[in-house]
This record gives structure tokens, sequence and C-alpha cells, in this order.
């Protein structure tokens, strides 16, 4: 039953006869059943992002360890318990800290040592920033690789033959960000100068995953229409440069992931009610994670990320009594605001695991067992924006290879061991990970 | 990556970067006689902005359109042109282009008399001769240039192979397909060979029509413009000329100009504008509207109305206000209310002269608390007169911690910070200039005391130590900078990508022709239409 056709085959035949040729049992073979007989067997991973990392304490250096503010974040033993933990204690999160990046810093365009900017690419791929873009006035932020997600969502294992509806799914919910050039309003790239830009409003993905025709007739044609969109662009791609023509041939294999989108169709997954718009941040949090659970759990998308702030963010939490935005408020070294400002951000974070908890799934659990789930920040702390003890949060059990609220220190350990972790932890197996004097060959210790 | 904006670094560090810490190196733009030939670049491929896309279907399918969401425009070096150029296109975003074209020709194709108006005919069989035809004209508008016969065949092909029974459900899955093709959705500007410049290419006629409706409407041509492509008048400059002031004399002109102004002077900062209640209790969030409408009426009255000298947004005391900026600015202005903007002339003995001291400059350049030296002085530097502003040295401290210096006013706060040598290089170029604006608060109201004591606004610019805002205004208001970097900033949205140091002959040329026109920024646009560099590209090896 899982024979393989290609996409051609499909589009051949659809074309031969009428469109009434999609006849499901070709679809079946083709995109797999989209709703998986074995759905809830497998992990999901997701990428929780927060801006400008966690109140300042002595680990972060010396003029922090000056300042005399007490660490918040770190356990004091092997269970990840610690006062800024919390409300994520209440799941069972595993921490690891002390990590930070390891990458080499070249000198040249100034600037890359950044703390935004390096420890952001270092946290989520593993590798340094791409080096254009120092130069003022662009501070334009870009990955050499895909994020984490993106690398994980294209994984020939991660999904096999059989892809959900969505490969991954990006959201966001601060709109505010540090700058208006645009490549600081998001935090997954699927390579130099290919972001996706997150879903802000919860309306916009109620439309992404349920304002689905039911009609296969309908959706065939879409989708062989977009065979002659193909069609269309080969003649121009011919006469492009090669930056300019791998630009072109991503957008055109886009096209073939709707395509597959429509012969999967509407599927079974019964819709929740219609979201609404706006709320505090921490409604915002909710309403989109209500609905991410519905789509995780009917099998609709196995990866997502879910920036809470963009990178820097100027954010004003004035429900916080803080008057200025987040970044600033950093800068200025206001401890205790941002002491307020990574509360509430955690509790958020919570929001999101509180909704995965209580989904449970068809073959019994939580979603939370299924879950592996990377929290992290740009850096360590904002007032230097220092890099050392960048914050790692692994939530969830990811089918029982994830060990939960365990705390695992490693000082001036290398980040990217949090990722080869959950790369295993997800059965991708890896000799190494990480580039540019950031790689290791070693996950941490007791959390898998 | 290897075609980055950055390879056009050079240029912009030759011409613009007078250097944080090195002495300016002579450039050869001050000694023309060394300035190298010029010589083109290879082409970019940018991807419609979110602005061109829905004008285009406007133009093509008549209003009302359907609201249709689009991928986010980014902005990197300021402009979307560029973000449309370097970007790839998401999978979201392609998603969203399918979405966009069916919901668009949906909605034509649900009033039949609409939809025959577009159609001029009515067919009797999927693909027939009226179906063809239209695909054909309507094709012709969107990507900008006659279908090959390949493609006729392709569009009128699929109409019928869709059409189930119904020629205009075929036809309006022909237009919806064609909403997506690359053909459409990026501009194509590649050129033919020029025999007796090899490696070079000249744009050819379409692409030119299409090079001049974006850069003076943002859109695609209209018929005109095609047929004067087809008959050849794009092949010379005359041709050029005459199209190029057709287009601007078009009312279309005035979107497209104010959004050059509004990327360059940065307008879209003040969506969101906060200020915190409690030090600016007056704010509410129409006025942050009222300060961009304020610049975009500067720019009418300069560029549009006057068609004067466009250096005097910097130095101007004539402006337009409403009720609130007039309460604002403490100015007299009986005729306006909410939303009657109207001229006045600020007194010449005032603090405010040009756009540097509107609200809309002084607040977006400011924190919800306070105000930004920093901010503002960078602005001047980078967006002004394209300088470059080196990033700090890596793991320098940025803070301006209270501690030890609680209760001083912010430039004491800023001088304790330019004590540090690691950071005197960035803000000793940044904030003298940016202490000139110090008068004005997060709103951009004048005070006279700041939070720890009465408001020095002095400072300088470059050495030129100057008293306040009104006197770097007048200083401006001849600095060759201001007009350079004005040309720049249009050359890079105009092509969507950074000028390189091959290009420098023809921006020198370009700054010459805006001087002799006396600064007035039409003519700036139609001698950019009619520059080599606008109309010939690199070969590019595939």
């Amino acid at each position: 039953m899982t024979k393989k056709l290609s996409r051609r085959t499909f589009l051949r035949g659809a074309i031969g006869g009428t469109t009434v040729a999609l006849a499901l049992p070709t679809l079946d073979a083709m995109v797999g059943t989209g709703a998986r007989a074995d759905a809830g067997n497998e992990p999901f991973f997701g990428l929780f992002f927060w801006a400008n990392g966690l109140p300042w304490h002595a680990k972060h250096g010396g003029e922090q360890a000056a300042a005399g503010h007490p660490d918040l974040w770190t356990p004091a033993g092997a269970s990840a318990e610690s006062p800024l933990l919390t409300e994520l204690q209440r799941h069972r999160v595993s921490v690891a800290t002390g990590l930070q990046p390891h990458t080499d810093i070249p000198g040249s365009p100034p600037g890359q040592g950044d703390g935004h900017m390096r420890g952001f690419m270092v946290g989520l791929t593993g590798d340094r920033i791409r080096p254009e873009g120092f130069d003022h006035p662009s501070h334009t932020l870009t990955a050499l690789r895909p994020t984490l997600d993106q690398y994980i969502a294209k994984h020939p294992a991660f999904y096999g033959d059989t892809p959900t509806r969505f490969r991954s799914l990006e959201l966001g919910i601060s709109q505010a960000r540090f700058h208006d050039y645009g490549h600081w309003n998001g935090i997954s790239y699927n390579g130099p100068d290919s972001q996706n830009l997150p879903i802000h409003r919860p309306s916009q993905l109620y439309a992404q995953l349920f304002d689905v025709p039911e009609d296969a007739v309908i959706l065939g044609r879409r989708a062989q229409l977009l065979d002659a969109v193909m069609d269309d662009a080969r003649s121009l791609r011919a006469k492009l440069g090669a930056t300019d023509r791998i630009r072109l041939e991503a957008h055109m294999d886009h096209l073939g992931e709707i395509q597959r989108r429509f012969a999967i169709g509407a599927g079974t997954c019964e819709a929740p009610p219609i979201p609404g718009d706006g709320g505090s941040l921490i409604q915002q949090t909710e309403t989109m994670a209500s609905l991410l659970a519905v789509a995780l759990r009917c099998n609709l998308t196995r990866v997502f990320s879910l920036m809470l702030t963009s990178p820097a963010t100027t954010h004003a939490f004035g429900n916080l009594g803080v008057p200025d935005g987040m970044h600033k408020t950093c800068h200025d070294g206001h401890w205790e605001r941002v002491r307020a400002i990574s509360e509430h951000q955690m509790s958020a974070f919570a929001r999101v695991l509180d909704a995965f908890e209580a989904t449970e799934e068809p073959t019994g659990g939580t979603l939370m067992d299924r879950a592996c789930i990377l929290g992290v920040s740009e850096y360590g702390e904002g007032w230097k924006h220092g890099t050392r003890e960048l914050p790692v949060v692994l939530a969830g059990g990811a089918c029982g290879a994830l060990a939960r609220g365990v705390h695992v220190r490693e000082e001036g350990g290398n980040v990217a061991k949090a990722h080869l972790t959950i790369l295993r932890a997800l059965g991708l197996e890896h000799e190494s990970w990480g580039w540019n004097g950031g790689d290791t060959r070693d996950h941490l210790p007791g959390l898998i | 990556m290897n075609r980055s904006p950055l390879t056009g670094c050079l240029l912009a560090t030759l011409l613009a970067c007078n250097g944080v810490i090195d002495e300016p190196a002579p450039t050869s733009r001050e000694n023309p006689v060394d300035l190298p030939d010029y010589a083109p670049v290879a082409p970019v491929l940018p991807r419609l902005t979110q602005a061109q896309y829905r004008n285009a279907v406007g133009e093509v399918f008549g209003q009302p359109l359907p609201g249709v969401e689009l991928e986010a425009d980014t902005n990197p070096y300021l402009f979307t042109n560029i973000g449309g150029a370097t970007t790839t296109l998401s999978e979201r975003g392609a998603a969203l282009y399918d979405e966009a074209g069916h919901t668009i020709t949906t909605a034509v194709f649900a009033d039949p008399a609409r939809r025959d108006a577009l159609f001029g005919c009515t067919p009797t069989a999927p693909g027939d001769e009226c179906v063809a035809g239209a695909l054909t004209h309507i094709g012709r508008r969107l990507f900008r240039r006659p279908l090959t016969t390949e493609e006729q065949e392709r569009w009128t092909g699929i109409s019928v192979a869709l059409a189930d029974g119904d020629a205009w459900r075929g036809a309006r899955h022909a237009l919806a397909g064609m909403l997506q093709s690359p053909h459409f959705l990026y501009r194509v500007e590649i050129g033919e060979p020029m025999v007796d410049q090899p490696g070079w290419r000249r744009l050819d006629g379409y692409e030119m029509a299409s090079r001049l409706s974006f850069l003076f409407w943002n859109s695609i041509p209209d018929e005109a413009l095609l047929e004067a492509a087809e008959r050849g008048d794009l092949d010379t400059e005359d041709g050029i000329l005459m199209e190029a002031w057709r287009l601007l004399e078009d009312e279309r002109a005035e979107d497209a100009v104010q959004r050059f102004f509004a990327e360059y002077l940065d307008l879209g900062r003040l969506d969101g504008l906060d200020r915190d209640p409690e030090t600016y209790p007056t704010f509410t969030p129409t006025v942050a509207a009222s300060m961009r409408s304020e610049v975009e009426l500067l720019v009418h009255d300069l560029v549009f109305r006057q068609d004067a000298d466009v250096r005097r947004l910097f130095s101007t005391r004539e402006t337009f206000v409403n009720a609130e900026l007039a309460a604002l600015y403490g100015v007299d202005a009986p005729d306006a209310d909410a939303i009657t903007f109207v001229p006045v002339t600020l007194p010449e003995d005032g603090p405010r002269a040009g756009v540097l001291t509107t609200a809309a400059f002084l607040s977006m350049n400011a924190h919800p608390t306070e105000t930004s030296p920093t901010l503002r002085g960078k602005y001047v530097r980078e967006r002004v007169l394209c300088q470059t502003v080196q990033p700090p040295p890596d793991d320098v401290i940025t803070d301006l911690e209270m501690g030890s210096t609680e209760g001083a006013t912010l430039r004491d706060r800023l001088e304790q910070h330019r004590d540090d040598p690691a950071c005197a290089s960035c803000h000793a170029f940044i904030d003298p200039p940016g202490m000139l604006f110090e008068h004005f608060d997060s709103m951009g109201a004048y005070r006279t005391e700041e939070p720890g004591g009465p408001v020095d606004s002095t400072g300088d610019l470059d050495g030129v130590p100057l008293e306040g805002a009104r006197d770097l205004a007048a200083l401006l208001r001849d600095d060759p900078r201001v007009p350079s970097c004005m040309v720049q900033q249009l050359y890079r949205h105009a092509t969507g990508r950074l000028e390189q140091t091959s290009e420098t002959a023809a921006f020198v040329a370009l700054e010459e022709r805006f001087a002799e026109s006396g600064y007035r920024f039409k003519d700036l646009m139609i001698a950019l239409a009619t520059s080599d560099a606008f109309r010939t590209v690199r070969e590019v090896s595939p």
C-alpha cells in the first residue's frame, strides 16, 4: 500500500482523463494517507524562542557578577527546579545550563561577536551567522544554514515517505521588532536569505489549517494548474545566474509541496471554533497554542517554531509596569524589570505546554509524551549581551526518548550538544553537529 | 550566495564613509579625470513587493478587488525592492500567491458584466478564439511583454484542460495560474547582447517599459507604454524621455514617489509607535498617523506642487499641521482640525526647520520614556548623509546604566559612555549631531528642561560646532553629501540592489545632472531613467 509513485505519475494521470481521475487509491500511494494509522506514535519537534535571554548573574561574567544579582535560573541540583522554572516545572521540563556558542568569530567584517546575532544563529543553527550584513545600516540578520526546525522538517528520515500536510508551521506572537528591516521578525530559516516569516494572527493559522475546500475535484484542478506554472518557469531558468536560479527553483519546489497538500485534501480533522485575534501576549499565546495542539493531534504537522518575541525585541511589557521596550530595558540595566519580563516569558512558554498536556492523543497519553521541544533564547543575558549560560529547555518525552525533569550542567559547554541531543532523541543519528569551530560529536549526558 | 548586496559596499565605502576613525581617503570622485568608465553590473531578479502586486492586479482587473494576504516585504538596506531581489520566497508565500490568484479571479468572474468587459467577448467553447485572444492580451499586461507562442499554447491549453465543460471556468483558472507565473511575479530584466560592447546587455524595449513603470508608478506598464516598447521608442533616449515624463506627470507617480520617500526616511517605524503613558500622557495612537501625513505633505509640496529644490526638505520652515500637530508645535493654525492639515510657516527665530525637526523624525528616533541622541545621530549619518557607522567592536558594552550617574542628564550619561575608548569611536561620530535635537522630547515637543537639568542642545557635525537643530538645518542646506545621498538611495530603490564601484561614473553623472536641474527630484528621476546604469546590465554565465 505504500508503493511510492512520483508526482508526475499522478499529474499525467489527471491530465489524461478528466479531473475525476484523481482516484483515491492513487492518491494514497503517492502522498501517504495524510492521516496515518500510527499517528500518535512518532515524536514531533518544536522550537520555542524568547528574546533577550534571562536576568544576569555572576556566571555570565565579571561585570555581571559585580552587579550582585542572584541566579534565578540554574537549578541547584539534578532536578530542574529553580525560581524562573517554577511554571515550567509542572510539565517536568529538562534544562541544560552552562552552554554557550563555540563558533569562531571572524574579525572581518567586524561585529560578528554581537550577542544577538551570534547567540541567535548558533543557538538555532549550530553555525555562526552569515558574515554579510554586519555593515550598517542593514544589520541583515541571516543564517548560513537552516534553523533546527527546518533541518528536521526536511530531513529525509524524519517524515520518510509520509510527510504530514504541513512539513512545518511557523508562528509568532509579539509583532514588535528591533529593526524595521524585516529580517528581525522571524526565527525560522531555510538557508541564506531564505526565511519563513511567522504567522502572527490565530485567524491566519486557522485559515491555513482548516479553510481547505472539501471538493477533491476543485483541489485537483488547482494542483494541475500549478504544473503549468512550473512549466512557465522553465524558459526563464536557463537565462538566470546561479543565485537567482536557486531562488526560482526553491519557489517552484514550494509549488510541488502545495500540490502534495491539495492531493491530501481537507482531511478529517475536526475544526475547532474560529479563534479571535488580539488580547494580551499570554492570551494570544494560549489561542495560538490551542490551535497548534489541534494541528499536532490531527497530525497536520510534526514540526513547528513559535517565536514569542523576536530577537532583541522592542516589545514593551507595559502590563508589568515596564515603560520601555525590552531591549532598552535590558541595556539600561533594570534587573528587576528583566526578572519580571523573564517570569512572564516563561509563563507564556508554560501555557504552550499546558495546551499540549491538555490534549489527549487518539492512542492515549497527551501531546507532551510525543513532544520534543527546544526552548531557547538568543543569548545568556541582555544587559551586556553575554553569550555565556545560553538558556536551553528540553520539554516533552519524545515518545520515551527524552529524560524529563532533569538538570544537566556543563560550564562552558557547546550549545550544539543540545541540538545533537534533540536529533538523536528524534532518531536522526548524526555523527557530529555544529560548524566553524562549533562542532561536537557528543550529546548532553543523562538526557537520552 | 555570491551576489549579496555586500558586493556593492566598496562603493558605499568609497563614496560615503568618511571613516569613523580613519581620515577620509581621497576618492576618485573628487578627481573626475581618474574615474574609470562606467561598466554595467549583473542583473537582479526582484520579486514584486506587496504594493507592486496589488497595483498590478488593480491595473489589469480594476477595482474593487478582495483583500488578499501576501508574504510580508522585507527591506534590507532600507528598501523593499532590495528585499524582493535578495530573498527567497517561503513556502507559505507561494501558498499565499496561489490563494490570492484564485481569490482575485473568482471575485472578478463572479460578476458576469465585469468578466465580459475584461474579455471583450463571449466564449462558445473552452479555449476558443475568444479565450485564447483574451489570455494573450491580459497575459501581455501581466508579463509586461507579448507572450511567446509556447506560452499562449500553454495557458490556452490549461484553460481547456481545466474547463470541465465550462469555458469560463477554464479561463479563470488560466488567469489564476498566470498570476502565479514567475514571469508575472518576478521582474525579469536581463537585456539583449550589444554588438559593440561585448559582455554588456541592453534592456529591450519591454524590459525598459517595466523598469520605467515600476520606477514611476510602482506598477506594471499601461497599454501606451507597451505600445511604445513595441514601436521601439524605448530603445532611444528621446523615446525614454517622452515616456518617462508622461508617467511622471500621471497621478500614479505620486504614490510611487511617496513610497520611495517613506522607505528612504523610514516612515514605517511610525507604525506601532508607542510612548510611556506616564511620561507622555498626551500621546495618542492617532498622532503617529498625523506625523506621517506631515512628511508626506512636505514631500508632495516640494516634489509635485512646487517642483522645487528638494534639498529644502532638510531646511524648510514651511510645513503642514493638523490640530494635534499645531498644538504639539505650539503654532497657530486656526483652520486646522483633526483631519485638516493647513500650511504654516514656522517662526524664523523658532527652534524648528526641516524634516529633522518634524515630530515624525523626532519621535521615531526616541524611546518610549526618553530621547535618543544616538538614534537621531545615526539617522543623520546613515540616511541623510549615507555614511557608514562601524558596528561596535566585539563584546563591547553598549549600555547606559543609570548606576552612579542617577539623576544625570542623558547628555552626561552619553558623555561618560564616550570616555570608554571602545565606545568612543562610534559614539563620537553619532552622538554630537544627535545631541542637536535634545530640545525635542520623545514626542517631538519643544522643551527647555529634561530630567536631570536644563536642556543643552549643543553638538557638532564633523567638528563644526552647532547650537541646535536649526543650525544643522542651515548646514545641511548646502552640504553636498545630502543630494549625493539622495541619488544613492533612489538608485538602490530603483535597481533593487546596492551600487557597485564600476558604476561610479554613472553616479557622478547623475549627481551633476541633479545639480544642473536645481536639485529638482523629478529631474533626478528622469536623469536616472535615461542613464546607462538604468538601461544596461552585464552578461551572466548561467
